[in-house]
């Protein structure tokens, strides 16, 4: 197992999980693809599918609505994998901690279907573009 | 027709209320009980021929209330009907989505979250809550009681045919069927599309939201006047300078508060910058969905000083939570004015190339034009808003027509074009980042010096209405006050909820291509929106998420085997 968690150390696939955010992250981590940032350089690739991703960026709250497509991504992504809760709703659920409609953080769904799965958390609202590269980068280097 | 003719027809309704008011900045209310409402209504829309902004459902103690806003734009008066239900145990009320179909969304909203239903609705199916949400718990009801555990179970759990308000369409099995979503490569965010197909041609869409949903209308009962900002702003991350700033109006209204002039025009600056950054990432996201990278990767890098502009005046890139009831938080340095001027002089030679780049490629203009028309007939009956609405030939802007911050005090121009087509929005979007450049320029020049705040001590009982032109049409908050530290009620209206279902009338006819820039034009925004729905009227079949997989998987298989594996791969990504 340990040479397969240090194997994705090497240009990770990311899958990107909206899961009830405002866009912000969002907008933020696509804004890592272009110029300024431009994470591509190191390997670090937006996917299609789930099934080709090392690593699901997940934002937001997870709503009751979204809380089972979430775990039907968990499920369907190659294991192992690395789920990086990115914001502040992500990690705890943010200013939307009472609404009734939200049944997160990402972490508690996620470790209802796997106990054992490996969760980094970039905390911010929105996380800076630099916040997001310096989380992955101290995620991976702990791996 | 100016104010005093309005005001004289709106004396013709007067039989059928119980009273009207006329209240300071230009707001009318109509009080009236709710057997009246639908001739009221048509009043509005046919005869008067305001535009439908949206309508807020109360729970107050004794009764509810169904607000129904409208905006008058030629003299930038809001007008709203208040319509009593003296009914608690069974609230009804006569539908108005037959007469405008921009009030389907709000009335299955407003069915979802209070309980009250609407007769002689197109479609009442679920919206905004999720499959698993129990029947009968309302949460926006004063009384409501939070369910003992928060549902989340797979759809899958509860049998659909039981449900008195079925979220999952009922399309034709004798259609094939399309599904995009929830999560798709080229949506950022979730939703879930199901278009029926007749070949390459769309010939019906549905809409499934629910999945933002985040219920924060009911959180801000929960918080105080001025923590409400903070959370208004995370409505959505593009329109965190908008959402707030139509919140705070309103409560200013309820307040008679004026903010400082300078205020005002930090407001603007903010605003605009907000959409500069904005029209440009929808520039960049078009070009990326019609294979046009590069165009996505430039807007994007061009975008990025406008960013750094923000981050300067408010601390934050995104969601500035820069405003507050009585003027702004924080101060533009006049050291930073230089530096606006020069960074926005930058952007306009950028966008400049950019729109001539644009209205010179005949490629683009054979891609674009003709494309997902949406007529003005269309845009009215949909109540549409913003780039959306002036790309369909309606000259409407609140900055204009019910002038706030600083907008009356600059000169800047409406951007419309007639066609409706994609080509329309895009060069409406373009040209009106060229005005907002001149607007910041011009503000930056003239504002004043002085305080950036007045102190607010309380807010009295009251309501109010505010709104503001965000990058993608009109914002729109309501707020009611009974003298308390919290709003007791707070709608909260993003453009997109009344943009995203013109969707039925601009999609339909088009190839599959085509779609998914067609959806890209108004450029949607679920996290405002929240929702989306809906289809054909004489299936009756219900179906499951498994079983329109295995249609559309049907579908693939069958064009693989008929046209070659090259080809239905395309059209399955």
């Amino acid at each position: 197992m340990n040479w397969r968690i240090r194997s994705l150390k090497k240009s990770p696939w990311v899958f990107h999980v909206n899961t009830g955010a405002c866009n912000n992250c969002d907008i933020e981590i696509v804004d890592l693809l272009t110029p300024k940032f431009d994470v591509e350089r190191f390997g670090i690739k937006l996917v299609g599918s789930p099934r080709h991703a090392d690593a699901l960026l997940v934002t937001g709250v997870v709503t009751a609505q979204a809380a089972p497509r979430l775990r039907e991504i968990y499920r369907q992504t190659a294991k192992p994998c690395v789920v990086f809760a990115i914001g502040a709703c992500a990690c705890d659920k943010g200013i939307f901690y009472n609404g009734y409609h939200v049944v997160g953080p990402v972490d508690k769904i996620i470790k209802e279907i796997d106990p054992n799965a490996i969760i980094a958390y970039v905390p911010g609202c929105p996380p800076k573009p630099e916040a997001m590269i310096a989380g992955v980068v101290k995620a991976l280097s702990v791996l | 027709m100016n104010q005093h003719e309005l005001e004289g027809r709106l004396t013709q309704l007067e039989e059928k209320l119980i009273a009207s008011e006329r209240r300071p900045h230009n707001r009318i209310f109509l009080l009236c009980e709710a057997e009246n409402a639908y001739e009221i209504n048509r009043f509005l829309f046919e005869e008067v021929q305001a535009r439908f902004v949206i309508a807020t459902g109360i729970d107050s103690d004794d009764c509810f209330e169904i607000l129904y806003h409208y905006s008058y734009d030629q003299t930038g008066c809001v007008i709203t009907v208040d319509t009593f239900l003296r009914d608690r145990d069974r609230p009804t009320i006569e539908s108005i989505a037959l007469l405008i179909p921009g009030a389907e969304w709000i009335e299955r909203e407003i069915h979802d979250l209070l309980g009250i239903d609407f007769l002689h609705h197109p479609d009442m199916r679920r919206l905004i809550l999720s499959d698993s949400w129990p029947e009968g718990v309302y949460p926006l009801r004063k009384d409501s009681v939070e369910p003992a555990s928060r549902p989340d179970g797979e759809p899958e759990d509860r049998p659909q045919d039981q449900l008195k308000s079925p979220a999952r369409r009922t399309i034709s099995l004798s259609k094939p069927v399309l599904p995009v979503g929830p999560f798709h490569p080229l949506q950022e965010e979730m939703e879930y599309f199901q278009l029926a197909v007749d070949g390459e041609v769309v010939t019906d869409i549905d809409m499934r939201i629910s999945y933002n949903h985040r219920g924060m209308e009911k959180i801000s009962e929960s918080l105080q006047f001025d923590q409400v900002p903070f959370l208004v702003s995370r409505i959505c991350g593009i329109c965190s300078a908008s959402h707030p700033l139509a919140y705070v109006q309103a409560v200013e209204d309820i307040a008679g508060v004026t903010p400082p002039e300078r205020a005002l025009y930090v407001r603007t600056i903010i605003n605009e910058l907000e959409r500069i950054h904005s029209h440009v990432l929808w520039v960049g996201l078009a070009g990326h969905f019609i294979g046009y990278d590069t165009v996505f990767m430039w807007a994007w890098k061009y975008r990025e000083p406008v960013l750094d502009l923000l981050e300067m005046i408010t601390g934050n890139r995104n969601n500035y939570g820069n405003v507050k009831v009585g003027g702004c938080r924080s101060d533009i340095p006049n050291e930073l004015k230089p530096r606006i001027i020069r960074e926005v002089g930058e952007i306009e030679r950028k966008i400049d190339m950019l729109t001539k780049a644009v209205l010179d490629d005949p490629v683009l203009h054979a891609r674009l034009k003709g494309v997902g028309i949406l007529s003005k007939a269309d845009a009215i009956r949909y109540a549409v808003t913003g780039p959306t609405a002036r790309a369909s030939g309606i000259p409407i802007d609140v900055r204009r027509d019910d002038p706030y911050a600083a907008y009356d005090l600059l000169d800047w121009n409406v951007i419309t074009q007639p066609e409706g087509d994609v080509f329309a929005k895009a060069v409406v979007r373009l040209l009106e980042t060229i005005e907002s450049i001149k607007i910041v320029r011009q503000a930056v020049h003239k504002m004043p010096d002085g305080p950036i705040c007045t102190e607010v001590k309380e807010i009295p009982p009251g309501e109010g209405c505010g709104h503001a032109e965000a990058p993608r049409g009109e914002t729109f908050h309501y707020v009611r006050s009974d003298g308390g530290n919290r709003p007791v009620r707070h709608k909260m209206r993003a453009p997109s909820f009344v943009n995203v279902p013109s969707f039925k009338a601009s999609c339909i006819g088009e190839t599959i291509a085509d779609v998914t820039i067609t959806l890209a034009s108004v450029d949607p925004c679920y996290s405002c929106t929240e929702r989306l729905a809906v289809v054909d009227g004489d299936s009756k079949v219900l179906h499951d998420y498994s079983a329109l997989l295995q249609l559309s998987r049907d579908k693939t298989d069958r064009l693989r085997h008929n046209i070659g594996s090259h080809r239905a791969g395309e059209e399955g990504g």
